[in-house]
């Protein structure tokens, strides 16, 4: 055979193969390759027979390649809070109505490395009498054979609380945060991640608009969480484990299990029901929203003045029950979009481990959020 | 909302695949990745000849009898086959899988004439009649099936897929067939191992690729050996004999489909072999039987 036929033959393979339907030599690629998204979240949240909090906040986020090594992504969310504060445990007694605007925007910037990344990353959140301000740098290290990722991490955020009722003018609230993680892929199936993360934060920790909530002014923070992703190979969906353990300085104690399934369906179509199950002993200054016996409302029993207290709910023993549901679509090479409706419920007497505060009423959130995204 | 490259593992056609790619978040990822399996089981059940209900089995199962109406996509597979029986002047030819039946490589035998030849006589792209609608095998007990492109058509299939839908970064693995869809995030090809022939856990040789298709044929992943000689799963249709000359031959072709006939046809002309690939435009990294390395444009 001559080397002019055999090499008809090769090219004649070739030409044949790029006949095949569905077979593409090179897509068409557009020149940098970006995602624009822009979401809308709808949060309510009530107590029996009130109506509390209303949150509408729509977000933009942006998130762009720069010279292949880097890239930036950004997001603004802009909230409207509007509604009552919870029942019992404010100032004043009964609905008093609050009403404030949160705007919101991060920014992160990302150096991809031989085997890992670098993020630097900044945030910024201003409510009218808040301005929250941090700096975050985290880095990944992957092992040779890229089974193994270990992340690390150092943040860092000063915040300024100036309430209106001026009960403390110019408070601030300093937290450093450490972070170390390791990801493991187990089998083809399974991949494992264990993150332990610690806060230290000093300053104004008290919650202005609440009576006599006086809290320490250091709180140590410890998580741990554990991750367990698996492919079920007999429906190609993916079950995601999480288990979290939370521990601080006022004596709360958190345990969060939580699990999501991940269903892809024909047509783009993918479905997750979640599922949140999470329990939390009091701060050891918690009081019940009992009252004095002698000074009565809305004095808390033995008041005399000094001491830490607190009557925030979030400090109280509680269980809560988290139920979701997302469904999201790809609906071309460029645009997708996604839906998620969730309830959230805590209780008192849903907790497991520890002391709860069983006289409080139950709350009830519910949370719509819907995103379109599209690819640049 | 960063990109970062996510990855995930499987098994389907009966080998290890893998596929990473580069997606801003681990949700849309597994969107991704999912439907890209879904594409290459999609194909494995179509076209499995271990599955009753697939089209290659009901082809064969009609053999001899009638033909089997097809869709316009087997039709395609079809017309590659043949483009492919002409390429390799007769030598890559779907029908040769029934000689497989007088080839067990878990025991050192090799099948004495008497059980070869009647399996030889079934052998034969010319007795396969393929229209755009329906495919007819004359002979009963003829057997057609896609094992010698199959996995590399799906490994095209899902890259073009995942590449239509955006992806930029990542490749698709379907047991050592390769197809890329561009190179690492920040721009540089992927280090692709060659397996070393005759050492099960040796690398030979890393080759950089970013995008196109790595494919590799072989003498070692079905073989006995017998008397000091080396009977390997690739199987000439002429005489139903093993293939020798080649441990292994990797291409580098744009799409996996021509870098994976491309190997297997330089494995199946043997000797020959060298010719095809040097007046191909590939690039190629090839190990003789003396274990001699020979390549071209890989670096």
């Amino acid at each position: 055979m001559t080397i002019n036929k055999e090499s008809g033959m090769a090219a004649s393979i070739l030409s044949a193969a790029l006949m095949l339907p569905g077979v593409q030599a090179h897509a068409e690629a557009p020149p940098t390759n970006g995602v624009i998204s822009v979401g809308y979240l709808d949060y309510r949240d009530s107590q029996s027979g009130l109506d509390r909090i209303k949150v509408h906040a729509p977000s933009v986020s942006i998130m762009a390649p720069v010279a292949g090594v880097w890239s930036v992504s950004g997001s603004l969310v802009k909230d409207d809070v509007s509604g009552a504060s919870p029942r019992y445990h404010t100032a004043v007694s009964g609905a008093s109505h609050m009403d404030d605007d949160r705007k919101a925007g991060d920014v992160a910037l990302t150096r991809y490395l031989d085997r890992g990344s670098v993020t630097v990353g900044a945030a910024y959140s201003t409510e009218h009498d808040y301005v929250s301000r941090a700096l975050s740098l985290q880095g990944s290290y992957e092992s040779e054979d890229r089974n193994r990722t270990w992340t690390a991490g150092i943040g860092h955020s000063d915040d300024k609380i100036d309430p209106v009722n001026q009960i403390v003018t110019n408070e601030r609230k300093r937290t450093t945060n450490f972070l170390l993680g390791v990801t493991q892929v187990l089998t083809a199936n399974d991949v494992a991640q264990l993150t332990l993360g610690y806060d230290n934060g000093s300053g104004y920790f008290s919650d202005p608009y609440k009576a006599f909530d006086n809290r320490p002014r250091t709180r140590y923070e410890t998580t741990l969480l554990a991750r367990w992703n698996h492919h079920v190979a007999a429906t190609d969906g993916t079950t995601r484990l999480t288990y979290r353990y939370y521990r601080d300085s006022f004596g709360v104690r958190g345990h969060t299990l939580g699990a999501e399934y991940v269903q892809p369906l024909s047509d783009g179509w993918t479905l997750t029901p979640e599922v949140r199950l999470y329990t939390q002993s009091a701060a050891s200054f918690y009081y019940d929203p009992v009252y004095d016996s002698k000074l009565g409302a809305p004095f808390p029993p033995g008041y005399n003045g000094t001491g830490y207290m607190s009557a925030d709910q979030r400090l109280s023993g509680f269980g809560a029950v988290t139920l979701g549901l997302k469904a999201s679509k790809q609906i071309d090479k460029l645009w997708s979009v996604d839906a998620k409706v969730s309830a959230y419920q805590q209780r008192g007497s849903w907790r497991l481990f520890h002391q709860g505060s069983p006289g409080l009423d139950a709350l009830r959130a519910q949370t719509i959020q819907i995103a379109v995204n599209r690819q640049w | 909302m960063v990109d970062a490259i996510h990855r995930i593992l499987f098994d389907a056609m009966g080998s290890r695949c893998e596929i990473r790619l580069a997606a801003p978040d681990g949700d849309s990822a597994q969107q991704l990745m999912h439907r890209a399996v879904d594409e290459v089981r999609r194909i494995e059940h179509k076209y499995s000849r271990y599955r009753a209900d697939s089209v290659v089995s009901r082809i064969n199962a009609a053999a001899g009898s009638k033909a089997v109406a097809v869709d316009s996509e087997t039709a395609d597979l079809f017309g590659y086959a043949a483009a492919l029986y002409g390429a390799s002047g007769g030598l890559f030819d779907i029908t040769s899988g029934v000689l497989r039946k007088a080839w067990d490589f878990r025991q050192p035998r090799v099948p004495p004439a008497a059980v070869l030849e009647p399996l030889l006589a079934l052998v034969g792209w010319h007795n396969v009649e393929c229209g755009v609608f329906e495919v007819y095998l004359r002979k009963a007990g003829m057997e057609i099936d896609f094992g010698g492109f199959g996995k590399e058509y799906a490994a095209d299939r899902a890259a073009t897929l995942l590449a239509q839908a955006g992806v930029r970064h990542g490749y698709v693995n379907l047991g050592g067939d390769m197809r890329f869809i561009g190179p690492r995030m920040d721009g540089r090809p992927w280090a692709i191992g060659i397996q070393d022939p005759r050492e099960p856990d040796g690398v030979l040789a890393t080759i950089n690729v970013s995008e196109g298709a790595l494919a590799t044929s072989g003498d070692y992943e079905r073989f006995f050996e017998l008397d000091g000689q080396r009977y390997c799963h690739i199987l000439d249709p002429r005489d139903g004999m093993p293939v020798r000359y080649w441990r292994s031959v990797s291409v580098l072709a744009p799409v996996a489909v021509a870098a994976g006939s491309c190997s297997t046809i330089t494995m199946l002309k043997q000797r020959d072999g060298l010719d095809f690939l040097n007046a191909s435009d590939m690039a190629y990294l090839a190990v003789n039987g003396e274990g001699q390395m020979l390549y071209r444009d890989l670096i």
